[in-house]
């Protein structure tokens, strides 16, 4: 979190390069992803589109687990979306990452950004809330988070909404972000001992790669069930 | 100077985060182009047409039980029918060929009782010839008898010619 960054202003808002790039780069991966999984989409599948409608079933039944249907069904596509660029976004950091010259790097998974994390839990939370509205109207909205079951729980519930924002991002950050660090210090090992540093790196590197692999595909349904979760609670579907 | 940029960029990170949603955004709806609107569009097909062929295949079913429950009734009283049929002829056959049994029977004892008539009145006719005949001879045998003196020999003699003339007869 304390590397050098590179940033540009527009508009008089200042914007990462790293950001910018990493973000970009994962959804571009996602929308070709999407792009060439769909290009023939027929009631009888082909192998491609059998993957993305394999993607989308799970994603469909993570919401169906926790919320009723018309509500699962209007939080589909946010779901889906949200899936794939974590899933993208989490791995793309272990096979890919740049720097430039002035060791300002370009190209990580962007969640493994505190900021994109909690950028992405807030606008979970946006729709958790705004679901709750939706559905409970503002003053039951309110009643529903704050005094359940009784009043005198108005405290914890504060504190509960607090922790789960934190949660939420800081629980995808900390994974993403971890699983990159050790890697960058195994490949720095790699690179020591007078260069017989990796035989001891790379099949600690093989093991940690693959356990990252697991460890993100983890998180991304860990956040999207999260998120239905959360709608369910705002939305007194409990 | 990096410092004042990090502590700027922790303060504010507004620029970032709206990029970030904004990217989002747009990757909601190019995917909903290119992938949710088609594959929910596909998914909800499939399961209508998945639910139409069982709808369709229950009513065929109900069909073809229907047609054969029907089938095996008519071929239930086409069966009875037959028999029905069958015994039919056979009991006119049956009195057919009584009715021609009888007919030959009574022609025949017709016929009998026609030859018996007829022999009868054959042998009738044949005694009263043989009676005829028989007077008429015994005249003849008196009257030659009559006209003639004759030895006993000449009486033998005479028999016999006459019986070998009859014999001759």
């Amino acid at each position: 979190m304390d590397e050098p960054t590179s940033t540009f202003s527009l508009l008089g808002l200042t914007f990462t390069w790293t950001t910018v790039v990493s973000t970009l780069l994962a959804m571009t991966i996602v929308v070709l992803l999407a792009v060439g999984l769909t290009r023939k989409v027929a009631i009888r599948p082909s192998r491609g589109q059998n993957v993305i409608e394999y993607v989308l079933d799970f994603v469909r039944g993570i919401l169906g687990d926790q919320l009723p249907g018309n509500l699962a069904r209007s939080l589909g596509l946010y779901a889906f979306t949200l899936f794939l660029f974590l899933v993208v976004s989490n791995e793309m950091g272990l096979l890919l990452q740049v720097k430039t010259g002035a060791d300002v790097t370009l190209i990580k998974s962007p969640t493994a950004d505190p900021l994109i994390a909690f950028t992405l839990a807030i606008m979970s939370l946006m729709i958790a809330h705004g679901t709750g509205v939706k559905v409970l109207g503002f003053g039951g909205y309110l009643k529903n988070m704050f005094f359940k079951p009784y009043a005198a729980m108005f405290p914890l519930n504060v504190v509960e909404q607090i922790t789960n924002f934190l949660t939420l991002a800081l629980r995808l950050f900390g994974n993403i972000f971890a699983g990159e660090l050790m890697l960058n210090l195994l490949a720095q090992l790699a690179f020591s001992l007078n260069g017989f540093g990796w035989i001891a790196a790379l099949p600690l590197e093989m093991a940690w790669q693959a356990f990252s692999l697991l460890i993100g595909g983890i998180q991304a349904y860990v956040f999207v069930m999260l998120t239905a979760v959360f709608t369910a609670q705002l939305s007194g579907q409990e | 100077m990096m410092l004042q940029t990090l502590s700027m960029e922790k303060a504010m990170p507004l620029g970032d985060m709206l990029f970030i949603i904004f990217a989002f955004l747009v990757l909601m709806v190019v995917l909903k182009h290119f992938a949710w609107g088609p594959l929910t569009k596909v998914l909800d097909e499939r399961a209508d047409k998945i639910n139409s062929d069982l709808d369709g295949a229950e009513k065929k079913n109900k069909d073809a039980q229907s047609l054969f429950d029907q089938r095996e009734k008519e071929l239930a009283a086409g069966k009875e029918q037959a028999s029905q049929l069958i015994s039919a002829a056979k009991k006119t056959a049956k009195e057919q060929s009584d009715s021609l049994i009888q007919a030959a029977n009574d022609q025949v004892a017709g016929m009998r009782k026609t030859a018996e008539q007829d022999a009868d009145s054959m042998k009738v006719e044949a005694m009263n010839t043989a009676k005829k005949d028989v007077a008429g001879l015994s005249v003849n045998i008196a009257s030659k008898l009559i006209q003639k003196e004759l030895s006993e020999d000449d009486q033998r003699a005479l028999i016999d010619a006459y019986l070998a003339e009859l014999g001759q007869q």
